[in-house]
């Protein structure tokens, strides 16, 4: 199968090796990926804080770079941004060439272990880790996408790991994108019940299929000096050992 | 500007209002495609299995435990003077409020006790309990269903600290459903659901039970003959 | 100041403040973990959920796309009941006609039972204003009357208050001895209001559902306060948003499953009264007259768009309350509006102008868990969306209510900018490379502590998230920059 990845520019940026993770993973599971270089970002931030015209000029590039590929699909690491891509029709209220197109790119596009699981029919990729593993439900994974067996399916199936299931797993971490720094208190405070509940579950390691939930989880348990490491789920798909 | 002005012009600026701002949805409704428009009446009652006479009136028994309202399934009209007599003597009840069911009327006469009709207002926030019957009543949640066409039970049902309600098993069904589709609301100008005590959990969601309306609540059913 | 004068304008402050509240925490954490267990528990007792919710917003939808004729078809029906109806435009217009009628019967005191649409127009205060004492019924109500303030919640309006709170206040304003004793203090209430129960000669009601089929409004309740302020009394004047109308009796089974369960877990109230009109025989008991107020006050102009419409398929249930991360936090008080959480950030700012509650849509992580748990499946994360292209740019195709807002101007430009630098991968990867220049400043072991003082002025988010969380560093390479080196290596 080919399969054109759409890193999302967090991996990018902040944790490339997220993105290196995903090609092994789905190179292990036997897709041949390409990298499109002119991509960049989904235009997410500026949807959610209701900048659409800069939106829809994301969404306009992204569909042209990726509509032409003979890829079969665009595979990205992340639940949100892949939940942007199926809400780009509602950016072409009154364009119906556009509208359709973005709905022909979005039945294209797949957040990694829902592609795995329903796509491919994958759930053991032979990945090898020692962790004490809990697993958090991103919102948009979880509510736009329906993501929540696919990754307890593969993460369970990591040879070593030890996987158990934190109270409120599926409520937000409150990260919110521009919410995290407009309402930062809010946002703390949601976190802390968050972080509460990690601790309470034992678990050594988080993991999400969201870099940007990662990170606002990580911030926090570095802050409190918590020796809770966070993970992405290619992270830890892609170990071997 | 007189107040029939008012309200004439009131009126007509709301539903030029409704119509202009409908009209204007018109082109956005067209994009999507808009969830599935069903005609009300096309909406079918919600799959009821058949259920026999003797499922729904154990129904309404284990419900109207589960609510802790004390009840008593009894075979004839003297039993169920009976069991109010059980029930007067314990509470130790002086005043006794009643509507003007005929039922009602045979079965407190049959107990003996003294009881009092269309009672005034002092009479009804002084009374210790109030005696009905009910028209209706649903099984799966252990509801009496009252209506005013039938009977005078707005408030005997409601201001003593007690009520007792006396019913036929007949009058027994087994959904909300059914209700709402035998039930004429302009015959019963008022339809009164009863499930269970009056209650709050306005103080940290905590449960406490008769707050306005009676505060204890005991069924009498009998079997239809 | 009291946060019940708090405004949707001051959000950021009013959440400041709610925040650094220990005693409201432990409210808010105990109405969140209550409600989810028992919302859990109930949705069990029904078959199909998920087909109830469909169903029910189908019947939302129908009767919404046709409004007039359903409101003409209601008001018709209950007029030929005996029911007297009048129309108000607005919240001033409404409290007129409530007043007057009032007045009318020479009544000094009306009791009330608990209407969120009363407290939408401000109702008691213009009671007061006209010499006419209002007093609420309903426990909830009446407690956070008692202290002076305005309902946190739609459905538990003190849940904003600890026991410890409530006894305090009875002390104070009832005169009992100190007790914690949830029993003990629901009985002193109760015994109190039988007492202006007894007397009263006018009550004032709001309405759940108005039936078009037959012109009768349903009223749902548990402790029995409005079948009390609808029996006992001569006059019943009822106040409904015109939103509340469905077509058919029918419907009602449809409702009665999802609301209760929604709104406190439960399978059924204690209590539902179908009033059509008034008695048909003048001995009966009950009110000689009885007086429905269909109000506006901005609920039509929703109808302009799909995805404001659905703000009034609202069945007031609570629950996107109750399962909102952000009311967690910060409570009802908050938002400084009539009605709080995920349903008033998005029906405030509609009701009373964008430009006075602005903050609001953006007072939310679109979790989506408020969606989640709508009977109706009012897609609340669209509707905030919705407002915030309109406060930010004017337009999200079709707006509801025009304003003309002033953008801010740093942020507008920040996205303007990021919109022009990010389509060209050039400027995007020199982004990059500044970016890791300029942490230099601020990073320490590969992670950003609080950066404060200057640098958070200068970028205001980088110091909003510092404050709380340490922040990641831009990876020396990043991903495309390995892809290459890896490309290259192949060769």
């Amino acid at each position: 199968m080919k399969v054109a990845l759409f890193v999302t520019c967090l991996v990018d940026q902040l944790c490339p090796n997220v993105g290196m993770a995903t090609v092994e993973v789905l190179e292990r599971s036997g897709c041949e990926v390409t990298f499109d270089e002119r991509q960049t970002c989904c235009g997410q931030p500026a949807f959610n804080t209701g900048y659409r015209n800069e939106a829809k000029k994301f969404a306009k590039r992204f569909i042209k770079i990726f509509e032409n590929s003979d890829m079969d699909a665009i595979v990205s690491p992340s639940g949100s941004c892949t939940a942007m891509v199926k809400h780009f029709h509602e950016l072409f209220p009154d364009e119906a060439k556009w509208r359709e197109r973005a709905e022909n790119i979005a039945a294209k596009t797949h957040e990694l272990s829902g592609f795995l699981v329903n796509v491919l029919g994958v759930d053991d990729v032979g990945a090898v880790s020692d962790c004490k593993m809990t697993w958090h439900d991103a919102c948009h994974g979880l509510r736009d996408l329906g993501i929540h067996d696919e990754p307890r399916r593969l993460l369970k199936n990591v040879k070593g790991i030890e996987f158990v299931e934190m109270e409120n797993a599926d409520v937000c971490c409150g990260f919110g994108g521009t919410f995290s720094v407009k309402y930062p208190e809010i946002s703390a405070g949601i976190l802390d019940n968050k972080i509460e509940m990690i601790e309470k579950s034992g678990a050594d390691t988080v993991v999400a299929c969201d870099a940007s939930c990662l990170m606002q989880i990580a911030g926090r348990l570095s802050r409190i000096g918590s020796r809770v490491q966070t993970k992405h789920i290619a992270e830890i798909l892609a170990s071997r050992e | 500007m007189t107040l029939d002005n008012a309200h004439s012009d009131a009126r007509s600026a709301i539903f030029a209002s409704i119509r202009d701002n409908l009209a204007a949805s018109a082109s956005f409704d067209a994009i999507r495609n808009e969830h599935h428009v069903h005609a009300a009446s096309e909406l079918a009652l919600t799959g009821s299995t058949i259920r026999d006479r003797a499922e729904v009136i154990n129904g309404f028994r284990e419900n109207l435990k589960l609510l802790g309202a004390k009840c008593a399934f009894v075979e004839n009209e003297p039993e169920a003077a009976d069991r109010l007599s059980e029930i007067v003597n314990v509470l130790n009840a002086k005043k006794i409020v009643i509507s003007d069911s005929e039922l009602v009327h045979r079965i407190v006469n049959a107990s003996g006790f003294d009881a009092v009709q269309d009672a005034s207002r002092e009479e009804l926030f002084a009374s210790d309990i109030g005696v009905t019957s009910a028209q209706w009543a649903i099984a799966e949640t252990g509801t009496l269903v009252l209506g005013s066409g039938a009977e005078r039970h707005r408030l005997v049902s409601l201001v003593p600290p007690v009520h007792v309600c006396i019913l036929l098993t007949g009058s027994i069904r087994q959904s909300m459903a059914e209700i709402l589709e035998i039930a004429d609301p302009d015959a019963n100008r008022t339809i009164t659901f009863i499930t269970g005590a009056s209650r709050t959990s306005d103080i940290e969601l905590t449960l406490a039970i008769g707050v306005h309306g009676p505060g204890e609540l005991h069924v009498i059913v009998i079997k239809d003959q | 100041m009291s946060m019940t004068h708090a405004t949707p304008e001051t959000f950021d402050r009013n959440a400041r403040r709610a925040l650094a509240d220990p005693i409201l925490h432990r409210a808010l954490r105990n109405l969140a973990d209550n409600f989810v267990v028992r919302r859990r528990n109930v949705i069990l007792s029904v078959d199909d959920w998920q087909g109830l919710r469909e169903r029910a917003r189908s019947i939302k939808e129908e009767t919404l796309l046709r409004l007039d004729k359903y409101l003409e078809q209601f008001t018709e029906n209950a007029a030929k009941a005996g029911t007297t109806i009048h129309w108000a435009r607005d919240g001033k217009e409404a409290c007129e006609i409530i007043v007057a009628l009032v007045r009318a019967t020479n009544a000094k005191m009306v009791v009330k039972a608990k209407s969120m649409t009363g407290e939408e127009i401000l109702l008691n205060e213009a009671l007061e204003e006209a010499g006419i004492e209002p007093v609420e019924t309903d426990l909830g109500e009446w407690i956070i009357q008692l202290a002076g303030e305005t309902p946190s919640h739609i459905v538990v309006p003190a849940i904003h208050k600890t026991k410890q709170q409530i006894a305090e206040l009875f002390v104070e304003k009832v005169g009992i001895d100190k007790t914690e004793n949830v029993d003990v203090l629901t009985q002193t209430a109760r015994k109190i209001l039988r007492e202006r129960f007894a007397e009263a000669e006018v009550g004032i009601s709001g309405v759940n559902f108005g039936v078009a089929e037959t012109g009768t409004i349903l009223i749902l309740e548990n402790e029995g306060n409005i079948r009390m302020t609808t029996s006992l009394t001569k006059t019943h004047i009822a106040i409904m948003g015109i939103e509340k109308v469905i077509p058919q009796l029918a419907d009602l089974d449809v409702f009665l499953k999802l609301l209760p369960r929604s709104g406190t877990g439960q399978r059924l109230t204690a209590y539902q009264s179908l009033i059509t009109g008034l008695k048909k025989d003048a001995e009966d008991i009950g009110p000689d007259e009885f007086h429905v107020v269909m109000l506006d006050n901005g609920r039509s102009r929703m109808l302009a768009h799909r995805v404001t419409r659905q703000s009034l398929a609202c069945i007031r249930c609570g629950a996107c309350l109750n399962a909102c991360p952000v009311y967690q936090q910060v409570g009802g008080h908050a938002y400084g509006s009539v009605y709080p959480g995920p349903i008033g950030a998005v029906i405030t700012p509609q009701l009373i102008g964008l430009s006075k509650a602005k903050q609001l849509p953006y007072a939310s992580s679109l979790c989506g868990a408020c969606r989640e748990v709508c009977p109706v499946k009012i897609d609340i994360p669209e509707l905030l969306l919705h407002l915030r292209a309109e406060i930010t740019e004017g337009s999200a195709g079709g707006t509801t209510v025009k304003a003309r807002l002033k953008p801010k101007f740093a942020e507008s430009l920040a996205f303007k900018m990021y919109g022009l630098a990010w389509s060209k991968p050039a400027w995007y990867e020199f982004g990059a490379k500044v970016s890791r220049l300029m942490q230099r400043l601020v990073a320490r072991d590969g992670k950003i502590g609080n950066v404060g003082g200057l640098i958070s002025r200068l970028v205001p988010p980088l110091g909003a998230w510092t404050a709380w969380r340490d922040a990641p560093v831009v990876a020396p390479k990043s991903f495309r920059e390995m892809w290459r080196d890896k490309e290259n290596d192949a060769r």
